[in-house]
């Protein structure tokens, strides 16, 4: 079996015997959010506060993604904050755009 | 298999000689290759919020009754096509095209206003298609090669079966006379960036078909039973459940929003 561990620098996970329940959990909760963006898609109004809705809705997706399917939640400190960190300087990025987005709209149209 | 592994480990994490992540080297590459992806999905983000905003804002049709009868014709009134040839009224703002009738159409189900319905079975499709995938990782964990096997199998059809929905999709908004150059919707750079940002993130769930169709074919040799772990398994996982949140935001932004 030696020939087995290829890289020895770290321990494998043991299989999970609760994974499975986790994983269909996490798939009726996606299931679910997509339906409550349905609804909310024809029952609200659009605006900014749906808008915020919508994206705070695919803020939870993305965790139940990332966090069970990738099985960030069982990782190391280290890497979630590797990866997470850039992810919030992207999300100031995109705020920032739009304002631009904005300041272009009042230079066109106004 | 790894206890003799394990007791070789030294016992300081950041100490050098081992992974300070406890990650197996190539998984550790996935997720800073993932995290470099995300910064290119970002930029055509980042694009097309910024070119929403400079454009007037789209009207909500909620009026239009779900599932009747409509043409395209009777749908032109909503629009401010942005072709050569036809120019807008003075006064008039290209406003962009509420999502919901520019896609409202379901295959046989022509001339009726769906809005939002095909969309959403994509969705779901693809999410279904995670979730085969991260149970045959489970059964990875298990090394259970016929369960590997038969949820890379549902993988795999999941895959394909929201290219072809992609396909069809793009079918119908490229015979109503978009492209990257027209668009009778609205401003051309409503076309020009769903056919980018759309087409950007099929081509991915491409890439991960083709990579699912490959670590399957191994599974199914017997390369990662003999091998006595199943991390190609995760690693292609990690890359389709990527491709699976993407679409999450993809949906949001350009959909529902």
């Amino acid at each position: 079996m030696s020939s087995s561990v290829d890289f020895p620098e770290f321990e494998r996970h043991a299989p999970d015997p609760e994974a499975k329940k986790d994983i269909w959990k996490t798939f009726w909760i996606l299931f679910g959010l997509t339906v409550v963006d349905l609804a909310f898609y024809f029952y609200i109004p659009s605006g900014m506060t749906r808008n915020v809705i919508f994206i705070l809705l695919g803020i939870i997706k993305a965790y139940f993604i990332v966090g069970t399917f990738m099985h960030m939640k069982h990782e190391k400190t280290a890497i979630m904050l590797m990866i997470i960190v850039p992810v919030i300087f992207i999300m100031a990025l995109i705020t920032t755009a739009l304002y631009e987005g904005y300041y272009l709209f009042n230079l066109h149209w106004k | 298999m790894s206890h003799e592994a394990e007791s070789k480990l030294p016992t300081k994490l950041w100490g050098g000689g081992r992974s300070p992540f406890n990650l197996e080297y190539g998984k550790l590459m996935m997720w800073i290759f993932l995290l470099s992806d995300a910064f290119t999905f970002s930029g055509l983000l980042i694009a097309y919020g910024s070119t929403r905003y400079s454009f007037p804002a789209a009207e909500n049709h909620a009026s239009i009754p779900f599932g009747s009868h409509i043409e395209m014709e009777e749908l032109h009134q909503y629009f401010t096509p942005s072709t050569p040839g036809a120019e807008l009224a003075p006064g008039v703002q290209p406003h962009w095209p509420s999502p919901e009738l520019v896609f409202n159409h379901f295959p046989f189900l022509h001339g009726h206003h769906l809005p939002l319905l095909f969309v959403s079975l994509m969705t779901f499709i693809l999410i279904f298609s995670s979730v085969t995938m991260v149970l045959a990782v489970e059964a990875g964990h298990r090394n259970d090669r016929k369960t590997v096997a038969k949820f890379m199998y549902w993988t795999i059809a999941g895959g394909i079966a929201f290219l072809s929905c992609q396909a069809w999709e793009w079918t119908q908004f490229i015979t109503a006379g978009a492209n990257l150059k027209d668009n009778p919707f609205g401003p051309v750079a409503f076309a020009d960036l769903f056919f980018i940002v759309t087409g950007f993130h099929g081509f991915h769930v491409l890439s991960g078909v083709v990579l699912n169709i490959v670590i399957t074919s191994n599974v199914l040799k017997g390369t990662y039973e003999k091998r006595g772990h199943y991390d190609m398994v995760e690693k292609v996982g990690l890359y389709w459940h990527f491709v699976d949140l993407v679409w999450v935001f993809v949906f949001t932004f350009y959909y529902l929003i």
